[in-house]
């Protein structure tokens, strides 16, 4: 389980904080919906302790992240720049994190061959030389032959093609551990049934709430007591509300067009 | 690094008497100056690597069975084997050029005190360089990771710089000034100065005990520097030394 408490980060002391009073619980497999720049990826870099915490703290299994040293098997990330620890070929890389974590790299070579990455392009090239959506697939992959109990993936479906996006999808909701995404796409909570969603604007996160009751929902301009989630984007009130009032959330495809949403609800 | 051996070799040692004193004295000099140089570029290579991969290193450190000091010892380690590989190529291309040119075949005086100051050289110049990178890390300081991966070589021609001027009691403080005295000693077989090795004045005698003292108080204190930084790091993204 991992539990964020007040959390506060920015980058530069004079700066605005780039997460603001973040508190949150994730105990199971979770989504974290936002748009771009919103600070999903800052918050999954605080949670590895990539990233100077200014106020608050976060725990997993009870250990403040700061004090965890060594210990396999409690988190994964797939972030690039934190798997790129030697400019090695892709297969010797992946057989590498394996053996540091007490891995499996069977499971990377299922993945990465269900997503179309040959063997022979596993041998001959290093991570820089991969394409965008090849990057994307090799970390996933890498990030979930951890076997951790904890796998936080930042943007796991950015570059992929839609075929191959499903073919992930399927691994990700048969993975024994929680699971911790965050995209700006809205399209596959159909696909990720039985997961907690939180939102993250600005900043601030917000939630959760269950991926079914998210897809009845639908986004209101207004501050609705009763509603599933009450945000604030751009200072304005936004909230999730079920009923046949306002726009059905995964109309927007994703979360950046919340802003233009807002704009055009203001207008009519 | 052959470029400098050859050139001290053909073409610095323009007038040199073929007298074996003189040429062992020059030999001394020339692998002291130059072992440094050498050993300090492959310190700015050690630099630019934890640097570039300091958010690898603070993920492998907490969540893979690498504790921070396994990680440092097995960096070390592989470092170290590098350190010693370009000691050994410039020792055996000093001796064999300079046997080739001179017709002597010189060698030190006191091999087992030479070998001794390489593998502390070697050791200083791995805890030099990753006390420098993680620095720069714990800073938060990208604009300054081009810069300071290159500290060591300039400080190794500043040290250079001892063949003509005398540095008097910072011979003592600057560590790669304490390895080319003793490198020079133990080859040679002579009492270090405290610089103008080139010059008719030369500086004064300087005493081996505090040279070898000098250079493992600073080896040992980068070290602790080292282990207290490297769990402090949070690590600089490749992007962000980019962008600057």
């Amino acid at each position: 389980m991992i539990i964020a408490e007040n959390l506060e980060v920015s980058y530069r002391h004079s700066q605005e904080p780039v997460l603001k009073n973040v508190n949150a619980t994730f105990d199971s497999k979770s989504l974290v919906l936002g748009p771009n720049g919103s600070g999903k990826t800052t918050l999954f870099r605080a949670v590895c302790g990539l990233t100077n915490i200014t106020s608050g703290r976060i725990l997993i299994d009870d250990l403040d992240v700061e004090e965890i040293y060594a210990k396999t098997g409690v988190l994964a990330v797939n972030f690039p720049e934190v798997l790129s620890l030697l400019s090695i070929k892709v297969h010797d890389l992946i057989e590498l994190y394996a053996d540091l974590t007490d891995g499996d790299s069977s499971i990377a070579y299922k993945i990465l061959t269900d997503l179309g990455l040959t063997d022979k392009i596993l041998r001959s090239k290093r991570l820089r030389e991969l394409s965008a959506g090849q990057l994307k697939a090799v970390c996933t992959a890498i990030a979930l032959s951890m076997k951790a109990k904890h796998v936080l993936l930042d943007e796991p479906f950015e570059q992929l093609d839609p075929a191959r996006k499903h073919v992930l999808i399927k691994y990700l909701a048969s993975y024994d551990g929680i699971i911790i995404l965050n995209t700006h796409e809205t399209w596959l909570l159909r696909k990720l049934i039985g997961w907690n969603v939180f939102f993250m604007f600005e900043g601030a996160l917000y939630g959760s709430v269950h991926v079914e009751d998210l897809l009845k929902a639908r986004i209101s301009l207004k501050d609705e007591p009763k509603a599933l989630i009450r945000m604030k984007v751009s200072g304005r009130p936004i909230s999730l509300v079920k009923g046949r009032k306002g726009k059905p959330i995964l109309s927007l495809e994703s979360l950046d067009k919340v802003y233009e949403l807002a704009l055009e609800m203001e207008k009519t | 690094m052959e470029y400098w051996v050859f050139m001290w070799a053909y073409i610095f040692s323009g007038g040199l008497p073929p007298i074996e004193e003189v040429v062992r004295d020059y030999t001394s000099l020339a692998y002291g100056s130059l072992i440094i140089i050498s050993l300090s570029a492959a310190a700015t290579a050690i630099c630019n690597e934890l640097i570039y991969s300091s958010k690898s290193i603070k993920f492998v450190t907490k969540y893979t069975r690498f504790s921070p000091l396994r990680f440092l010892a097995e960096n070390f380690a592989s470092c170290f084997i590098v350190l010693l590989i370009i000691s050994a190529v410039m020792f055996v291309s000093i001796i064999g050029l300079f046997c080739y040119k001179f017709g002597m075949l010189i060698l030190p005086q006191n091999a087992t005190g030479l070998i001794a100051t390489s593998l502390l050289s070697a050791i200083f110049l791995y805890a030099f360089s990753a006390f420098l990178s993680l620095l720069l890390v714990v800073l938060k300081a990208p604009k300054s990771a081009s810069f300071i991966s290159f500290v060591p070589l300039i400080l190794s021609f500043l040290a250079y710089g001892s063949l003509w001027v005398d540095f008097k009691i910072l011979a003592y403080i600057s560590p790669l000034n304490c390895i080319t005295a003793l490198c020079y000693h133990f080859f040679s077989g002579k009492q270090p100065v405290t610089g103008a090795f080139l010059m008719l004045n030369k500086g004064d005698f300087m005493d081996v005990s505090f040279l070898a003292s000098s250079l493992i108080a600073w080896t040992i204190s980068l070290f602790i520097l080292v282990v207290v930084l490297l769990r402090k790091i949070k690590g600089i993204g490749i992007e962000e030394i980019r962008l600057v």
